[in-house]
C-alpha cells in the first residue's frame, strides 16, 4: 500500500482529541478484549494504526468496530490513555456519516418508540408480578413527539430523515 | 434517601421479576424509588453513541433532566444504561459547549440540565449507602451453606475514573461483600473479571466464538468452585449467562451447565421473604434448588 | 597561636552503591565521612542481588581501593563496609539542614534498634526464642522472619534490630541474650553534626507489587513475583538454595515469563518514563534461569522495546537470544490467568501471524521499575530549594551531580534513573565535586599515623609469639578450652610464647599486648582475634608498633570458631564438634605457615604530580579544569587545531535545552586562561614509556612536524567520537538522502528547506546493532532523530514524518520526548533486523518499501528526504592511543575500562583513566559526569604522592620461565607484561592483586605468589588435618 494514497489528516476527522496519537502499538488493548475472540477478531490496536495512517478505504469497510462489547476494559488498561473505546465509537460515527448503510436500525426503533424494543406493553405479566403500569414514553404520545422533534435536529436523524418517516 | 429509578428496556420488558425485586427490596433498606416518567433509551452504545454526539448526548440529557427536575440522583441496574448515562453525563459535565447544545435540544421539554444529578449503580448504593451490616440485619432468611460466585458488571468497573466506585477496578469487592452479608460463601475463580460476553455486537457477529468465550468462564466456575449460583448486578449479564447455559447443553449434548443466575436484588428479596413467584420467577436455568434452600431456611 | 584547621567532614546521606562509592572516594583522600541510611542496613538494592550483568556474578568489592589493599583490607562488600574514615549510621534519617555553603548543621535522627549493635555478637539467640513470625522484607515476603531479625542475613557484623510493629514485648529475647544488649524501651536518638559538604544519595525504590494499580491484574498467585523477588528465589542465600522453584508449592519452575514495563511507560498512571534498568535486568535473569535451571528451562520476555542501550548491552542481548535461547515477544499483556493446576496463562497477539496465542507458565516475573520522585520533594524542603519541572532536585544544567545549592551534591538514582555503572560513576563524580568544593575551604585532611616498618628478623631461627583473644568469658566456658589450647600451642616447635587475653579490640587490650610484646624474644607473631576484615589494619599497626615486620604477622579469625561452638546445641559427648581442636588445628596451620614465611618487602615510589589529558572535547576540557582547580598541573593534548570535539563544534542545541557549542566555547576560554593547564593543539600521542606514577609520553606536533616529551603521573583518555559512516540505503547516491548530522546542519544553516516537504522518513540503527557493523547501540540516535523530527515539525506542521526504528531507545526521562514526538504526529514504525526497509532510487529519488508490523502489510513511502541515523563511531586514532599507553580497545574501537559496572572510569593499568565517548557512545551530560569521575580518580591517585606496592604479590622465576606469556593473557588486572628489550615477564607490583591466576596457569611453576609457596600451603593443610591430641592438662 502506498502512503501517498492515504489521507494523513483522517484521524482528525475521526477522533476529536489527540489521545489516539499517543498509541505506541503495545497491544495491551488486544490481550484482554472479549471481541478479539471473534471471527474476524476486533483488533483495537490495528484500528488505531489504520486511523493514524489514514487508510480510509479499509476502515470504511471494516465491520469489527461494531463487535465491541463496550466493556471499556481497553480504556482502563491502556498505558497511554488512548481511550480506545472512545476511538471505537468515533470510528463507528465516521463510518455512519460516510455510509448510510451503517446507520444502526436500533436508532430507528428508538425514534419510533423511545426504546430499542417494546417496553411496558407486558402489562399482564407485570401485574402478575405485582408491578405497576410503567409510564414509558411510548405511552406518552405528546412526549414522544417532542423527543422525535428533538432528534430531528441532530445530524444522524436529519441527514437520514427518510429512514424515520412513518410508513 | 430517594432515588430516581432508571429501568432501561430489558428489565421491565423481559425480566420484570428483577424490577419487582428492586422495587421490593430498596425501600425496606431505606431507599425510596421514584419513577422516571417518559424516559427514553439510555441510549445504548450501539445506537446514538455510534452515530453522533448530538443525538447521543441529547438522549442522555433527556433522561438526566427528568431526574434533575425531581432533584434526585439516578439509580440504574443495567450495566450498559449505567455506563452510557454516566459517560454521557461526564461529557456534558466537562464540556460547556456540549452542555449548552444539549440544553438547546431539550429546551422543548421545558427542562434544563445543569448536570447536578448523579448516576449511580444499584450495587454501589447497596454497598456505600445501605451497607452490608444493614442488609445482614434486615434479612429474615439467609444464604448460609450456599456457595456463590460473582459476575462483576464490566460497565461498573471500566474506565474507573468515569464509571468506577470500587477502590480498585482490578480488585472489585462490593458484590462479594454484599453477597457474604447474606450468609453465602463466595468462591473466587480465575475468570471472575472476564466479561459475560453478552453485550455489544460480539455475540451477534461471532456467535460461535462468543459462546466459546463464555463457556471458558462457566467451565472455570464449574471446575474451580462449589458454586450453587451466580450473582450478577446487570440485566445483560443475567440474561446472557442464564440463557447461554441451555444453548451450551444442547450443543454439547450434556446437562453440565445448570448454575442458576440471580440478580443481587433477587437474592435480597428472597432473603427478605418476598414471594419467589414475584421476584425470581423468570429464568432458563431452574432456580428451584436455591430458592427452596432459602425459603426452607 | 594558629588554630588547628577543622577536618573536612562530609555527610553522605544514603548508603546504596552510589553513596558508598562517594563515601569511599572521599574517605580515601582523607576526609571524614558520615554515611547514613534511612533503612536499617547499608547496600541498598544491591544487597539483594547475587548476580549482576554482564559477568552474571557479584562484583561489588571491585569498588574498593585496589592499590594499598593490604592496608585498606579487601572484603566482601555485600557483608558490609569498613573504613576508619567512614562513620556509618544506618537507620538514621536526615531531619534538617541549616547553614550556608561550607558550614552546614545537620540534624539526624538515629532510630532505635532496641539492640546495642556495638556489643551484640550477632549470633541470634534472641531470634531463636522470638515467638513472632512475619513476612521477611529481604526475601520479599517469600520467607518469614521474627520480630527480632537480621535485615540483611549475610551482613557482618550482624546488625540486628527489633521490629516494634510486630513485637509482642514478651521479653523472651531479653532473657536469653548472653551479652545483655537488648533494651525494649530504647528511644530514637537525635544527633546534630557540623559538616562542610553534603552528598545526597538516597536512591530509589523499585515498585512494590502491592503498591500500584497495574500490578493488581497480576496478583492472582504467589508465583507471580517481582524481578527483585526472583533475584531472591534464585539466590544461593535466598528462598530455595539457588534452585528455581515456584513459591506456591516449591515445585521446579521450568517455564518462566518476564513482563516488562511494570510501573513505567504508563501515561495513564502518570508515569511517562522508562525505568532504564529493567530490560537488562530481565535478560540477565532469563539467562541465569537457563544457566541455573538447565536447558529444559524456557524463558520468555514480553516487551515493548528492548532497551539495550549501554556499553556491551547489545552483545549481551545477542548472547541471551542466540546462545541461551531466551525468547522475546513484542506484546504488552494485560494480565494473567491462574489455571487449576497452578500454572499461569497469558494471552498475547503475534503480529507476524496476526493471531492470538495462549501460553502457560510456571512462574511470571514482573519487571517492576524504579520509582523516581518519591524523596525529591522531601529533600528539596529540607534544603530549602524547589524541585524542578521534572519534580527532581534542581541541578546544574550540565552537571548532574551538582545541586544548585553550593556545597550540596547528589548521585545515583536521585539524579534520575540510573543503572549500577552510572550510580558508581556518579558517586565518584560527586566525590570529585565535593573535593573541588572543599579545596576552596579552610579545612584539613585526616592525618594517617606513620609507623615505621620494623626490620624483619627472618634470618633468625623462627620463633612465634601467639596472642589469643578470648572475646568474652561467658562464651568461652562452653566452647573452646583456652587453657588447654594455650598449653597445646606452647608445646609446638617454634612457638616462643602464648598470651591469652580479653577484649583485644579495646584500648586496654591493645596496651596489654604492647606491654607483653615489648619483652618478647619472638620474631613472628600470630594473633587470633575477631573478624580480620574489621580489625586487620589496627591489629597490623599494633604488631608494627610492637616491632614485628608486617609480612611476618598473621591474623586469624578465632571468634567465629568460639561463637559457633557456643551456640552448637549438641553436647560434646553426643558428637558435638570439638571446637578446642578446631581452633588448635587452625592456629597450628598459621604457626607452621609463619615459620616458613620469608620476609617480604614493599616498594614505595614517588608519583609525578602532573596529569595528561588526551582529547580537547568537552569531556577532556571538563576533566582538565576539574584537576587544575585542585592545583594539579595538566597537559591537555588535542589532535586538531580547535577545542570542543564533536559535540562542542557540531551540536548547537540538544533536545533538553543544552547548547554544547557555546558551552564548549566557555570551557575553552577557561582552559586557555588557567595557569595550571598547558594546551598542546595539533598534537598526537606517539608512544608512552614507564608506569606506576612516572610516565613519559612522546608527542608529535603535527603542524610543526616535531616531537616532544611530557612526563606525567597519570592520564585521562578522552578521545571522543563522531557520527558513523554508511553506504547503506543508497546513501551518497541522492541529495535527498542525508545523515542526521547533515540534516541538523542543513536545518541550522537553512540549506535544507523542509517547509514544503510532504513526507520525511528516518531510518534508525543504520549499520548499528548488527553482527557486521556497529554491534552496539549508539544511545543518542533515537533522541537525536526525535529532536530533528520535532524541529521539522515546527517548520512544517503538515509534513508526514515517519521514523522507522527497531527499538526506541528513549530510556529514563527521555521517554517523554518519544511521547511528545508521537503527540506531534510523528509516526513510529518498527522493523526487524531480518526484514530491513528497502530503498530504491526512482528518477533519483528514494522510494522506501517496508513491512508494517502492526497490520503486517507491505507499505511504500516516497519521501522528500530520507534521513539515516548512522550511529556513533569511535575515533580511529583510539587504536594508536591504546597501543601507545598499552590500553585495551574493544572490537568497536572504544576503550575497555577496568570493570563495566564497578570501575567505569578506570583502566586496569594504574594511573590511567577514561572519560566520555572514548568509553562508549553517551550523552553530553553523561560524558561530563564521567569526566568529573575520571578527574577525581586522577586527583586521588596523584594526591597520594607515593605509591606502595603490596607485600604479597606475584613474581617470576626467570630461570624456569619459558616466556610463553600465558600469565600475561590470564592476568585479570593487567599486572603482567612481556618486556621485549629485557626478554622478561614484568610484574607491576602496584597493580598485582595476588589473586594467583598466573601461578595456576604457569606450567613450569615459574609464577609464584610470594608468601604462598607450596611448602607453606602443604604445612597448613597438614596442620588442619592433624589428629594429634591437644594437650589436655594445663600448665
Amino acid at each position: 500500500m502506498d502512503f501517498s494514497q492515504s489521507d494523513k489528516d483522517l484521524w482528525k476527522q475521526i477522533y476529536h482529541t489527540k489521545d489516539l496519537l499517543h498509541c505506541f502499538n503495545c497491544s495491551t488493548c488486544l490481550s484482554g478484549c472479549p471481541a478479539s475472540h471473534g471471527d474476524p477478531p476486533l483488533l483495537v490496536r490495528n484500528l488505531a494504526r489504520m486511523v493514524v495512517y489514514g487508510l480510509e478505504e479499509d476502515l470504511l469497510n471494516d465491520d469489527t468496530p461494531w463487535a465491541c462489547v463496550s466493556c471499556s476494559r481497553c480504556e482502563e488498561m491502556c498505558p497511554m490513555d488512548v481511550k480506545p473505546f472512545e476511538m471505537i465509537l468515533a470510528i463507528r460515527r465516521w463510518q455512519t456519516s460516510n455510509d448510510e448503510t451503517r446507520v444502526p436500525t436500533a436508532i430507528v426503533e428508538i425514534y419510533k418508540r423511545g426504546y430499542t424494543q417494546s417496553v411496558g406493553t407486558n402489562t399482564e405479566l407485570r401485574a402478575s408480578l405485582g408491578l405497576p403500569e410503567l409510564q414509558t414514553i411510548t405511552k406518552m404520545p405528546e412526549m414522544l413527539k417532542l423527543y422525535q422533534e428533538m432528534l430531528m435536529k441532530t445530524p444522524v436523524v436529519s441527514e437520514n430523515d427518510y429512514m424515520f418517516n412513518e410508513e | 434517601m430517594e432515588l430516581c429509578l432508571f429501568l432501561g428496556c430489558n428489565t421491565p420488558a423481559i425480566r420484570p421479576d428483577v424490577e419487582r425485586a428492586i422495587r421490593a427490596t430498596m425501600p425496606e433498606l431505606g431507599v425510596d424509588l421514584a419513577d422516571a416518567e417518559g424516559y427514553v433509551c439510555c441510549p445504548a452504545f450501539g445506537s446514538f453513541p455510534s452515530t453522533d454526539d448530538d443525538s447521543y448526548l441529547a438522549s442522555s440529557g433527556w433522561n438526566l433532566s427528568i431526574a434533575e427536575a425531581k432533584g434526585l440522583d439516578i439509580m440504574v441496574q443495567c450495566g450498559s444504561c449505567y455506563s452510557s448515562l454516566r459517560m454521557g453525563r461526564d461529557h456534558l459535565a466537562h464540556d460547556e459547549e456540549k452542555l449548552a447544545r444539549v440544553n438547546e435540544l431539550i429546551e422543548l421539554t421545558g427542562r434544563k440540565l445543569e448536570c447536578k444529578t448523579k448516576v449511580r449503580h444499584v450495587s454501589e448504593i447497596l454497598y456505600n449507602e445501605v451497607g452490608p451490616e444493614k442488609i445482614a440485619k434486615t434479612i429474615k432468611k439467609n444464604l448460609n451453606g450456599l456457595h456463590g460466585v460473582i459476575q462483576y458488571p464490566c460497565h461498573t468497573l471500566f474506565p474507573s475514573e468515569i464509571v468506577g466506585f470500587e477502590e480498585s477496578p482490578r480488585e472489585p469487592k462490593a458484590l462479594r461483600i454484599l453477597t457474604e452479608a447474606m450468609g453465602a460463601t463466595v468462591d473466587h475463580y480465575s475468570r471472575e473479571l472476564q466479561c459475560c460476553g453478552g453485550a455489544g455486537g460480539f455475540s451477534k457477529s461471532s456467535p460461535a466464538e462468543a459462546t466459546e468465550f463464555t463457556k471458558t468462564k462457566l467451565d472455570a466456575i464449574i471446575e474451580e468452585t462449589k458454586a450453587d449460583f451466580i450473582v450478577v448486578s446487570c440485566i445483560t449479564c443475567l440474561m446472557y449467562l442464564d440463557n447461554i447455559q441451555k444453548k451450551l447443553n444442547e450443543a454439547e449434548g450434556t446437562d453440565k451447565y445448570h448454575i442458576p443466575v440471580f440478580d443481587y436484588n433477587q437474592l435480597l428479596a428472597l432473603c427478605m421473604g418476598f414471594d419467589p413467584k414475584q421476584v425470581a420467577s423468570i429464568c432458563t436455568v431452574p432456580r428451584n434448588k436455591v430458592i427452596d434452600r432459602i425459603t426452607a431456611g | 597561636m594558629a588554630e588547628k584547621k577543622p577536618t573536612g567532614t562530609v555527610l553522605v546521606a544514603g548508603a546504596g552503591i552510589s553513596g558508598i562509592k562517594a563515601a569511599i572516594e572521599l574517605a580515601e583522600i582523607g576526609y571524614k565521612v558520615l554515611l547514613t541510611d534511612a533503612s536499617p542496613q547499608i547496600g541498598g538494592i544491591l544487597a539483594k542481588l547475587d548476580n549482576q550483568f554482564p559477568t552474571d556474578h557479584c562484583g561489588m568489592c571491585r569498588m574498593l581501593p585496589m592499590v594499598g589493599r593490604e592496608y585498606a583490607s579487601q572484603y566482601c562488600m555485600r557483608k558490609g563496609l569498613y573504613h576508619e574514615n567512614i562513620e556509618i549510621l544506618p537507620f538514621t534519617e536526615l531531619k534538617s539542614v541549616e547553614g550556608d555553603a561550607g558550614n552546614y548543621t545537620v540534624e539526624l535522627l538515629k532510630k532505635a534498634r532496641y539492640i546495642d549493635t556495638d556489643k551484640c555478637n550477632g549470633l541470634g539467640e534472641c531470634i531463636r526464642v522470638c515467638p513472632v513470625e512475619t513476612a521477611d522484607e529481604f526475601n520479599h515476603g517469600l520467607t518469614l522472619r521474627k520480630a527480632v531479625y537480621k535485615p540483611v542475613p549475610h551482613s557482618t557484623p550482624q546488625m540486628l534490630l527489633i521490629d516494634m510493629e510486630t513485637c509482642t514485648r514478651c521479653g523472651e529475647c531479653v532473657k536469653v541474650c548472653p551479652t545483655n544488649v537488648i533494651n525494649l524501651s530504647a528511644e530514637d536518638e537525635a544527633l546534630t553534626r557540623q559538616v562542610h559538604a553534603i552528598v545526597l544519595a538516597s536512591g530509589v525504590k523499585l515498585y512494590n507489587l502491592k503498591d500500584f494499580e497495574d500490578a493488581k491484574s497480576w496478583a492472582v498467585s504467589p508465583d507471580v513475583v517481582s524481578s527483585l523477588a526472583f533475584e531472591r528465589i534464585i539466590s544461593g542465600s535466598g528462598t530455595f538454595d539457588g534452585t528455581i522453584r515456584r513459591p506456591s508449592d516449591g515445585r521446579p519452575a521450568k517455564k518462566i515469563a518476564w513482563v516488562q514495563c511494570m510501573g513505567s511507560r504508563n501515561r495513564r498512571q502518570k508515569r511517562d518514563y522508562c525505568s532504564s534498568i529493567c530490560c537488562m535486568f530481565a535478560l540477565k535473569e532469563a539467562v541465569l534461569a537457563k544457566e541455573k535451571g538447565g536447558d529444559e528451562v524456557e524463558t520468555t520476555i514480553f516487551y515493548m522495546d528492548m532497551r539495550t542501550f549501554g556499553k556491551d548491552f547489545y552483545r549481551y542481548y545477542e548472547r541471551a537470544v542466540d546462545e541461551h535461547g531466551v525468547k522475546l515477544i513484542r506484546c504488552r499483556v494485560q494480565g494473567v490467568m491462574l489455571n487449576p493446576d497452578k500454572s499461569l496463562s497469558m494471552r498475547y497477539f503475534d503480529s507476524e501471524t496476526q493471531e492470538f496465542f495462549v501460553s502457560d507458565y510456571h512462574m511470571v516475573v514482573l519487571s517492576t521499575g524504579q520509582v523516581p520522585y518519591e524523596t525529591h520533594q522531601k529533600l528539596a524542603d529540607l534544603l530549602h530549594v524547589d524541585v524542578d519541572s521534572r519534580k527532581l532536585l534542581p541541578t546544574d544544567p550540565y552537571d548532574k551531580v551538582k545541586l544548585v545549592k553550593p556545597g550540596v551534591f547528589l548521585c545515583g538514582s536521585l539524579m534520575g534513573l540510573t543503572d549500577i555503572s552510572e550510580a558508581v560513576g556518579s558517586g565518584i563524580a560527586a566525590a570529585g565535586q565535593v573535593s573541588r568544593f572543599l579545596s576552596g575551604l579552610d579545612v584539613s585532611l585526616l592525618e594517617e599515623e606513620e609507623i615505621p616498618e620494623p626490620t624483619a628478623k627472618d634470618r633468625d631461627e623462627p620463633l612465634v609469639s601467639v596472642v589469643l583473644c578470648k572475646c568474652s568469658e561467658k562464651m568461652q566456658e562452653s566452647s573452646v578450652d583456652f587453657n588447654a589450647l594455650g598449653a597445646g600451642l606452647k608445646r609446638l616447635n617454634g612457638v616462643g610464647e602464648v598470651h591469652i587475653l580479653d577484649m583485644l579490640c579495646s584500648d586496654e587490650g591493645k596496651q596489654t599486648v604492647l606491654d607483653l610484646l615489648a619483652k618478647s624474644k619472638c620474631n613472628r607473631l600470630l594473633m587470633g582475634a575477631c573478624h580480620p576484615f574489621m580489625y586487620r589494619k589496627s591489629l597490623k599497626n599494633l604488631a608494627k608498633k610492637a616491632g614485628f615486620a608486617a609480612s611476618l604477622v598473621e591474623i586469624t579469625d578465632l571468634s567465629s570458631i568460639v561463637h559457633r561452638g557456643f551456640f552448637d546445641p549438641q553436647p560434646v559427648e553426643s558428637g558435638k564438634r570439638d571446637y578446642t581442636r578446631l581452633a588448635y588445628n587452625d592456629l597450628r596451620g598459621h604457626i607452621e605457615n609463619l615459620k616458613l614465611k620469608p620476609a617480604l618487602h614493599v616498594e614505595s615510589l614517588s608519583i609525578n604530580p602532573a596529569a595528561l589529558v588526551v582529547g580537547g572535547g568537552i569531556a577532556g576540557m571538563h576533566a582538565a579544569l576539574s584537576l587544575a582547580q585542585r592545583g594539579v598541573e595538566v597537559h591537555l593534548v588535542e589532535k586538531t587545531d580547535r577545542l570542543g570535539g564533536y559535540a562542542g563544534t557540531r551540536i548547537e542545541h540538544t533536545i533538553d535545552g543544552l547548547t554544547p557549542v557555546s558551552m564548549a566555547k566557555d570551557l575553552a576560554g577557561k582552559v586557555l586562561e588557567h595557569k595550571h593547564i598547558t594546551l598542546h593543539k595539533n598534537c598526537e600521542i606517539v608512544a608512552t614509556q614507564g608506569s606506576l606514577g612516572a610516565f613519559e609520553t612522546k608527542i608529535r606536533d603535527v603542524s610543526k612536524e616535531e616531537n616532544f616529551y611530557l612526563t606525567h603521573g597519570a592520564a585521562i583518555i578522552a578521545t571522543g567520537g563522531h557520527e558513523g559512516a554508511t553506504d547503506e540505503y543508497e546513501y551518497g547516491n541522492s541529495d535527498q538522502i542525508l545523515t542526521q548530522a547533515e540534516l541538523k546542519d542543513g536545518l541550522a544553516t537553512g540549506e535544507i528547506d523542509v517547509g514544503e516537504a510532504e513526507t520525511i522518513v528516518m531510518i534508525q540503527c543504520v549499520g548499528s546493532r548488527q553482527k557486521e557493523g556497529r554491534e552496539y547501540c549508539s544511545r543518542i540516535c533515537c533522541i537525536g532523530a526525535i529532536a530533528n523530527a520535532l524541529a521539522i515539525r515546527e517548520k512544517n506542521p503538515e509534513a508526514r514524518i515517519f521514523i522507522l526504528y527497531r527499538d526506541v531507545m528513549t530510556y529514563g526521562f527521555t521517554e517523554q520526548y518519544y511521547t511528545q514526538a508521537r503527540l506531534a504526529g510523528i509516526i513510529f514504525v518498527s522493523y526487524s533486523l531480518d526484514n530491513k526497509p528497502k530503498v530504491e532510487l526512482v528518477d533519483g529519488s528514494p522510494v522506501i518499501t517496508f513491512t508494517e508490523p502492526v497490520l503486517n502489510a507491505e507499505m511504500q513511502l516516497t519521501p522528500d528526504y530520507l534521513i539515516l541515523s548512522t550511529g556513533v563511531d569511535a575515533e580511529a586514532s583510539n587504536r594508536e592511543v591504546g597501543k601507545a599507553f598499552g590500553l585495551p580497545v574493544n572490537e568497536d574501537g572504544f576503550f575497555v575500562e577496568a570493570d563495566s559496572k564497578w570501575r567505569p572510569v578506570e583502566f586496569l593499568k594504574v594511573g590511567l583513566y577514561v572519560a566520555g565517548v572514548a568509553h562508549s557512545p553517551m550523552t553530553l551530560k553523561d560524558a561530563i559526569l564521567q569526566a568529573e569521575a575520571a578527574a577525581h580518580k586522577t586527583y586521588a591517585y596523584l594526591s597520594g604522592r607515593k605509591i606502595h606496592t603490596a607485600h604479597t604479590i606475584s613474581r617470576v622465576h626467570d630461570a624456569i620461565c619459558v616466556r610463553c606469556q600465558r600469565c600475561v593473557t590470564i592476568c585479570p588486572y593487567g599486572a603482567r607484561s612481556y618486556d621485549e628489550a629485557l626478554d622478561r615477564i614484568i610484574v607491576d607490583g602496584a597493580t598485582c592483586q595476588a589473586c594467583g591466576m598466573c601461578a595456576v596457569e604457569c606450567q613450569n611453576n615459574a609464577a609464584e605468589i610470594m608468601g604462598f609457596s607450596d611448602k607453606q600451603i602443604m604445612a597448613v593443610i597438614d596442620a588442619g588435618l592433624s589428629k594429634d591430641p591437644v594437650a589436655a592438662t594445663p600448665d
